[in-house]
């Protein structure tokens, strides 16, 4: 190569460095996410877990959130706001609800009520909001300002926030994943085991915190 | 030296205070009172009576149809407790002036150690309430103070042994009320308190008892301490704003105010508040009073504020606040060290006005830790209270052994269960359910497992029930019960 093109690369390289900066490595796609594992969620922020009306296996998802621990605590730590109020402690196990704060509502507000208390408090670093039971039509009424002040809450207090629901409904959501499993009247008496690692997450939404 | 300050006849001077037009007639107080019939009424001695009533020649102590035969125009009083409260301040008062060391002897009495006051050690004589009949004496000790101020010839003198011998032995009643050991010594002749002085302390001891002995020192000069008064210290404020407060900021900003000044007298003095109590003084009339006991005691403005926010969030007042009142409470301030190892809460002094918050909005018993039955009874968990303080080696109450879940799907209750219609088949018996023609989940049962029959309770208000675990058309995975008679419902939804 003649020197008169190399000097001319080493004006241009000089007077525009960016456009000659190498290359960044070409990110490699999001492994999936591991729906029963908390730290695959945001703290400090709002996530949102989707699923098809009617045959949502959250109650699935919580109880492997629970896990089936061999002892009992004397105290909570992990607070689900049942904006339904269609937990049934008995699918659980003793040992497992004693690591669960259970707040009863019974509407749309209610729950959010609760869950900003809870979120304020800072005192539970995980908070479940169980929106999944609710009528569509009282989630649609719930302001999108409501979220975004859940989502301030969260942020202020480190906590991490994890919502149920039917179909979006956060439109701050930091992190939404859609969650599918299908289930036939023979998985009804497997071992919880086995039917655990057959829920399938999907990211729809992966924002990332200021 | 010790004087003493006296206020004769408390409870006449009290109600004359409330009721100042009976100054110029003879009262007194009963030592009872009740609602009961003026024949029994009579028998029931008087408590005090003022200087008119005892220039008739009545006195403490006599039953009321006697003094009345003595002093047919005698006026009864009631009782004022609280008056005779003020009137025992008032004379703290007076008495905190001459020293700050100061007994409350009785209810009407205290005593003064004058050793602190320097060359204000004759200002006892001048001690005086107005209005009120005071009493003063000083002696070498309390108790000859205390002996001296209820002999009325000795007011504002100062008690020499002289003196002290010369005085009656009855006056020993007075301050030794209940001995045993003062009616033989009347028994014996002894007239004076001289006369018991001159008995030799050891054979006084070994015929009355230790107690005879214990006033023989006394009336010798054995001096005590005192104990001491010390006035609650205060951390009340108040304020007053010109223009009367009528919205919840208004009122949050000027509570801010008196609780930064309330947090720094906490600070200086290395306290904390344990109680916070607000009145609100509202236009017109009427008073708004709260007292909110804190779960852990506080002395930072903004931990004072919140439950203060709490309790006014949401209230209507019918006028609005002329004049806020704050006190708190002073205790010392927690002392908890935190954990690097072990889990604790980061804010545990908000957690119980959480939990409480969540109840007001959800309704008691609503918050909680669920407990599975140990019936087979549907939907028979309880909710065990949350704990407000955290404690990892508490007792944890269990109801029953942890039985392992049923089925590998968790239900989700439908409450209250809906009542549905289904069609069955004849020819199973019981009868299986072969489509949902209501309710929320129609369709046609594609697949289900039962009945599983349970029932319970049957020595009182028996239970019965058939259920089935189904599944539709739509994939939906149901339990469905029956309940004898004809009731069909879903229980609810696995998921």
């Amino acid at each position: 190569m003649s020197p008169a093109i190399e000097e001319l690369r080493q004006q241009l390289r000089d007077r525009f460095p960016a456009a000659h900066a190498p290359l960044r490595p070409v990110p490699s796609p999001e492994p999936a996410p591991e729906p029963l594992v908390f730290q695959s969620y945001p703290a400090g922020g709002l996530s949102e877990i989707v699923t098809p009306e009617g045959r949502s296996p959250l109650g699935l998802l919580v109880a492997g959130w629970l896990g089936e621990p061999d002892h009992a605590l004397a105290f909570p730590d992990l607070v689900l706001v049942d904006g339904s109020d269609s937990l049934d402690p008995d699918s659980l196990g003793g040992n497992a609800c004693s690591r669960l704060l259970w707040v009863r509502c019974s509407s749309a507000m209610d729950l959010i009520k609760a869950g900003e208390l809870l979120i304020r408090d800072g005192n539970l670093p995980t908070i479940l909001l169980d929106a999944a039971g609710l009528p569509l039509r009282s989630l649609r009424q719930i302001p999108a300002s409501a979220w975004w002040r859940l989502k301030q809450a969260a942020e202020d207090h480190g906590c991490r926030v994890i919502c149920l629901s039917p179909q979006p409904l956060i439109p701050c959501a930091a992190m939404r994943l859609s969650l599918n499993a299908d289930f036939s009247l023979d998985d009804l008496y497997l071992s919880r085991r086995e039917v655990l690692p057959r829920l399938h997450a999907k990211t729809e939404r992966l924002r990332m915190a200021n | 030296m010790f004087a003493a300050l006296h206020l004769p006849a408390l409870p006449v001077a009290a109600a004359l205070e409330v009721q100042p037009d009976c100054r110029r007639l003879p009262c007194a107080i009963l030592a009872m009172e009740a609602d009961i019939a003026d024949s029994a009424k009579s028998k029931i001695p008087l408590l005090a009576i003022n200087r008119i009533a005892a220039g008739t020649g009545i006195a403490p102590g006599w039953p009321l149809n006697r003094a009345l035969v003595r002093c047919p125009d005698l006026h009864l009083l009631p009782r004022h407790p609280e008056q005779e409260t003020r009137l025992l301040t008032r004379l703290c008062e007076l008495a905190e002036s001459l020293s700050p060391d100061l007994e409350i002897t009785r209810a009407d009495l205290v005593v003064i150690d004058l050793c602190r006051s320097g060359r204000h050690g004759e200002s006892w004589r001048q001690a005086a309430l107005d209005g009120l009949e005071i009493h003063r004496a000083a002696a070498e000790t309390p108790d000859l103070a205390h002996l001296a101020v209820l002999h009325p010839g000795l007011d504002g003198h100062l008690l020499s042994r002289e003196t002290l011998a010369a005085l009656p032995l009855g006056s020993l009643h007075e301050i030794a009320r209940g001995e045993g050991f003062l009616q033989p010594l009347a028994d014996w002749g002894l007239r004076q308190l001289g006369d018991f002085m001159k008995l030799p302390r050891p054979d006084l001891v070994a015929r009355l008892g230790p107690r005879a002995g214990h006033w023989h020192a006394i009336l010798h000069g054995e001096c005590r301490l005192l104990r001491l008064h010390r006035p609650p210290e205060s951390l009340a404020q108040a304020f007053e704003p010109e223009d009367a407060i009528a919205t919840l900021d208004a009122l949050t900003f000027l509570l801010k105010r008196l609780l930064h000044a309330l947090s720094a007298r906490l600070h200086a003095r290395h306290l904390a508040a344990s109680r916070l109590s607000l009145i609100l003084h509202l236009d017109r009339s009427g008073l708004w009073k709260r007292h909110i006991r804190l779960p852990e005691a506080r002395s930072h403005a903004a931990d004072l504020l919140r439950p203060l926010l709490t309790v006014l969030d949401g209230l209507t007042l019918e006028n609005p606040v002329t004049r806020i009142e704050l006190d708190a409470e002073p205790a010392a301030p927690g002392t908890s060290q935190r954990e690097w190892l072990g889990r604790q809460l980061p804010q545990p002094d908000r957690w119980p006005e959480t939990i409480r918050k969540l109840e007001a909005l959800v309704g008691i018993g609503r918050v909680g830790i669920p407990v599975p039955s140990a019936s087979h009874r549907a939907d028979a968990a309880t909710l065990r209270p949350v704990p407000l303080t955290f404690d990892e080696t508490a007792p944890i109450p269990t109801a029953a052994p942890s039985a392992p879940p049923s089925t590998a799907l968790p239900l989700r209750r439908f409450r209250p269960p809906p009542g549905v219609i289904v069609t069955t088949d004849p020819a199973q018996s019981p009868a299986a359910p072969l489509a949902i023609l209501s309710g929320p989940h129609r369709g046609r049962i594609t697949r289900c497992e039962g009945p599983f029959p349970s029932s319970g309770n049957w020595w009182q208000d028996g239970w019965q029930r058939l259920e089935w675990d189904i599944e539709l058309e739509s994939h939906h995975l149901l339990r469905l019960a029956f309940l004898p008679p004809a009731d069909w419902q879903l229980e609810g939804i696995y998921a």
